[in-house]
């Protein structure tokens, strides 16, 4: 396949044949999801539903299906977010409790309680995150372990929610005053929203919100760099499971039919929710709503069982994390399939590195900048000085960076070249001086923010999800491409699913032209320190950056494959049209590729000139070397 | 001036809970949401031998703390020194897992029935200028006076201590010093549990001297709640924290207890926490807990 029909195809969505297939099977499933749906309805009727087995037996089903649902909420904020939640009971009693004040207090169908669950679910977490997650930490685990219990022990008896510690009932209302009574059908009900949580959740990991919160849970820095606010994606992952835990909660109390501040969400519930999550293994949605129906179906049915599971649970949970912190599934997952032949990612591979891949351009380009300027360069630092705590890592430094070449920055260890990289990149925020790019101040802006004004950067311990396979590294690296809102990813509307199926493309385009087909879905951190290096710079790539900053490319490589850097360097220069920020220890190398080099030691620029000026500079060489005796 | 009186000295105990987390913490960048958890289970013991054995209060007091002691150093040894270089998290997600431990062996001997611990010292106390003060907490404020000045001198005056407290700042470096990590870690863990069990003792002759499966739950989320008001790294933040908490939620239950909110208390330390990571999410004394994100 040549690129020029690749571009067509990237441009101008029309019918190709993978991605088509790929389109029509999401379409199927949706209108399989919708003939279910309707078949479903008419068993509604308490007449249809066979008698198959006891009321109790569909009693403890339908508790746990409920649970399911709830496990699925906490392994969205948990598993793929790595944010924690020790008071997911508090959200599924506020849903209850929604519902059923909703069906009991104000009359109305079941169907308005369980969206008014899932509302107040949403809400809740919603004022819950906004003040713990705008901070890095655990601080989502402090706040929801008390609010788990402030909950139980004094929101939920307050006299306008439940008179005291009297409760609500739950009615299943259907509408008027026809109720829903028998728990088989009640069932139905409930594998159908278990259904549908669980096709939000595969809408979730198939798009970017599932790829930005997986990054997250990986490193916040590698995720902002990539364009993603993390903030907003914490508090999204968040508010959605809320919701799914408010839906539960609501599904829970409209089984048992009546709900107060004690039964059935106690504190003990939201540590199962826990270990269930953790021991089944973080991350996978089938072992953990695997796992949270067993562990609430077994016990209902040895019911000597029952006071042991909290003991046996506590203690699987310190085992699991301890050696296998992915969890049951994953122990599995490996004895079934051994890991692919190791050579294929053996470090002999790193010698003789891929070209870069020439990708045509995206199909929504990075925001033009607005007020740019042609003439000036396309980055300039002025004045600009980054302190810790009363030591100036960056010293008042001045750089600029003309478009469509490649500079070099060149120090000892400790001069401040990474620091000046995350001043540029915004991980650090600058005491004064100015940035700009093409001429427009950028000092304030998030690191985010940057990013999708076209500036890429690589970091010194590779900056990618290493957990994630490359394929999902190309998609993530994609992420301020995607033009579907958050509602449409999580329902999987047209656009996203076709802004999808364009990734996708890109994707295995990229892949296809590095040759890394074999490794396309091994995680990145199988590969050898150079393979990761060369799909990191494409990972890059992808979304066609103004700048790329790169942070010792040559780290962790094998010499000879250090050589072959020099080539690909000029490459992004000279095939791909980019300018590039190059920060590098192997002087030759800079020496070799660079068009301008600056030299920086102890904070403050010591030399810049042409690299045979630098070569020649006695600073440089005291530096470097130590004072000349 | 009886509820602030009440308030400190409840406070004082949040804030041996509030060391311990401070500790771990400032250490091991982990949150260990069994601090006051330990200390629980370790009760039992202390009811076992002062009930069942007649022991006097003081050696039933001393078993637990030994106990507790034991679990922190066996829960660091197994689980902890494994997982040195784990995602923080994680870490933090097995501390949960001791927690539901303890809980559910609590919740699997001892449920449905409300024990009673004997009293350490004899009911009665002192009134000055107005203010009751129990024997008891006498002895509360004393035992966490000198265990605080006592934890503070070690860190401040020690090459132990101080290897410790620099293992927070720079793991590496503490290393070359010749601190061997796998030791301040276990002394870390040994530590938070005696703190534990420690504040465990001191509050339950407060509340009546009942023992039940999570009875101190409050303690614990009053101890949390000092830890993060305190700047989670801060020891002596965890300190002040642990005073104001106490304090602020006795006004609260004075004042503020009307019917249509119960327990109005535990709700007030919900408010606390979030406004504390709203205006200043380091804390008091905190310097880099509260990073942006």
């Amino acid at each position: 396949m040549t690129v020029a029909e690749e571009t067509g195809v990237v441009v101008a969505p029309r019918a190709e044949r993978p991605r088509r297939t790929r389109f029509w099977t999401e379409r199927r499933s949706n209108v399989a999801i919708a003939v279910l749906l309707f078949v479903a309805l008419p068993l509604l009727t308490e007449h249809a539903m066979p008698k198959l087995l006891e009321q109790h037996h569909y009693f403890n089903l339908d508790v746990g299906v409920a649970m399911a649902v709830a496990a699925i909420s906490l392994n969205l904020l948990l598993g793929y977010t790595g944010q924690i939640s020790l008071g997911h009971a508090g959200l599924l009693a506020a849903g209850a409790f929604a519902s059923g004040i909703m069906t009991s207090r104000w009359h109305a169908s079941m169907v308005f309680g369980l969206l008014f669950a899932m509302v107040v679910g949403a809400a809740v977490a919603f004022v819950l995150g906004l003040p713990a997650l705008r901070l890095s930490g655990l601080y989502l685990g402090i706040v929801t372990v008390i609010f788990g219990l402030a909950m139980q022990s004094s929101l939920l008896r307050s006299s306008f929610l439940s008179g005291g510690s009297a409760g609500v009932p739950m009615f299943r209302r259907v509408w008027g005053s026809t109720m829903t009574t028998d728990n088989a059908v009640f069932l139905v009900v409930s594998l159908l929203l278990l259904l549908g949580v669980w096709l939000v959740d595969v809408n979730v990991v198939g798009t970017r919100l599932g790829r930005a919160f997986r990054a997250i849970r990986e490193n916040e820095a590698v995720a902002q760099a990539f364009g993603i606010p993390v903030t907003r994606y914490k508090l999204l992952a968040f508010t959605i499971s809320g919701a799914m835990a408010g839906l539960a909660g609501a599904m829970y109390g409209h089984t048992i039919g009546y709900v107060n501040n004690e039964k059935p969400f106690d504190s003990t519930m939201s540590l199962m929710l826990v270990i269930i999550v953790m021991v089944a293994g973080a991350g996978r949605r089938l072992a953990v709503v695997f796992a949270a129906l067993l562990f609430w179906l077994f016990p209902s049915f040895i019911e000597s069982l029952h006071q042991w599971s909290y003991v046996v649970g506590g203690f699987l949970l310190m085992a699991t994390v301890r050696t296998h912190p992915d969890g049951i599934a994953d122990l599995l997952h490996h004895r079934r399939k051994p890991p692919p032949a190791p050579d294929a990612a053996d470090s002999d591979g790193d010698d003789e590195l891929p070209a870069l891949p020439q990708l045509p351009a995206p199909a929504r380009p990075i925001e033009p900048l607005l007020s740019a300027a042609a003439d000036a360069p396309l980055l300039e630092v002025s004045d600009v000085t980054v302190s810790f705590g009363g030591l100036n890592a960056v010293d008042h430094v001045s750089l600029a960076v003309p478009t469509g070449s490649v500079v070099g920055l060149i120090g000892p260890n400790g001069a401040g070249k990474s620091t000046l990289f995350n001043a540029i990149s915004g991980l650090v925020p600058i005491g004064q001086g100015r940035i700009s790019l093409r001429g427009k101040e950028i000092q304030g802006l998030r690191c985010d923010q940057r990013a999708s004004l076209g500036i890429a950067r690589s970091f010194q311990h590779v900056g990618l999800a290493r957990d994630l396979s490359v394929r999902e590294n190309f998609l993530l690296a994609q992420h301020q491409l995607a033009p579907y809102s958050d509602v449409e990813a999580l329902l999987m509307l047209p656009r996203a699913a076709r802004a999808e199926a364009e990734f996708r493309a890109r994707a295995d385009e990229a892949i296809a032209a590095l040759g890394f087909e074999a490794m396309a879905d091994m995680p990145v951190r199988n590969l050898s320190g150079g393979q990761q290096r060369i799909v990191e710079i494409a990972c890059l790539l992808v979304t066609a950056p103004e700048l790329v900053l790169l942070d010792e490319p040559s780290a962790g490589m094998a010499p000879a494959a250090a050589e072959n850097l020099a080539t690909r360097l000029r490459d992004l220069r000279d095939a791909l049209g980019r300018t590039v920020l190059l920060i590098e220890h192997n002087v030759p190398l800079v020496l070799d590729t660079c068009d301008y080099v600056y030299v920086l030691d102890a904070g403050k620029l010591i030399a810049e000139g042409a690299p045979a000026e630098i070569a020649a500079n006695r600073a440089v060489i005291d530096a470097y070397f130590g004072a000349a005796v | 001036m009886q509820v602030i009186v009440v308030g400190l000295i409840a406070g004082s105990i949040y804030a041996l809970i509030a060391l311990g987390i401070a500790l771990v913490y400032k250490a091991t960048r982990v949150l260990n949401f069994a601090q006051a958890e330990i200390g629980t289970g370790t009760l039992y013991f202390t009811w076992w031998l002062c009930t069942r054995h007649g022991l006097p209060w003081f050696v039933g007091a001393l078993a637990s703390i030994a106990a507790a002691i034991a679990i922190g150093l066996l829960f660091e040894v197994f689980v902890i020194r494994k997982m040195m270089t784990a995602p923080r998290v994680t870490v933090t997600v097995a501390t949960i897992g001791l927690f539901s431990f303890v809980l559910a062996l609590e919740l699997a001997f001892f449920a449905g029935t409300i024990y009673s611990v004997p009293p350490p010292l004899h009911p009665g106390g002192v009134r000055i200028g107005g203010v009751f003060v129990s024997w008891s907490q006498w002895l509360a404020l004393g035992v966490v006076c000198a265990v605080a000045l006592g934890l503070a001198a070690f860190l401040r005056y020690t090459d132990f201590g101080l290897a410790v407290q620099a293992s927070a700042d720079d793991p590496v470096a503490a290393q070359l010093m010749g601190t061997p990590r796998a030791k301040i870690s276990a002394f870390t863990w040994g530590t938070a549990g005696a703190l534990s069990a420690l504040a465990v003792l001191l509050i339950d002759p407060t509340i009546g001297g009942v023992l039940s499966p999570g009875a101190f739950s409050g303690l614990f989320i009053g101890g949390l709640t000092a830890a993060l008001v305190g700047g989670l790294n801060s020891l002596p933040g965890a300190f002040v924290g642990g005073l104001a908490v106490g304090v602020i939620e006795a006004e609260v239950k004075a004042h503020l207890d009307f019917n249509a909110i119960p327990s109005s208390n535990v709700t007030a330390m919900l408010v606390i926490v979030l406004a504390v990571l709203l205006l200043r999410p380091q804390g008091l004394f905190g310097a880099t807990a509260g990073r942006r994100a």
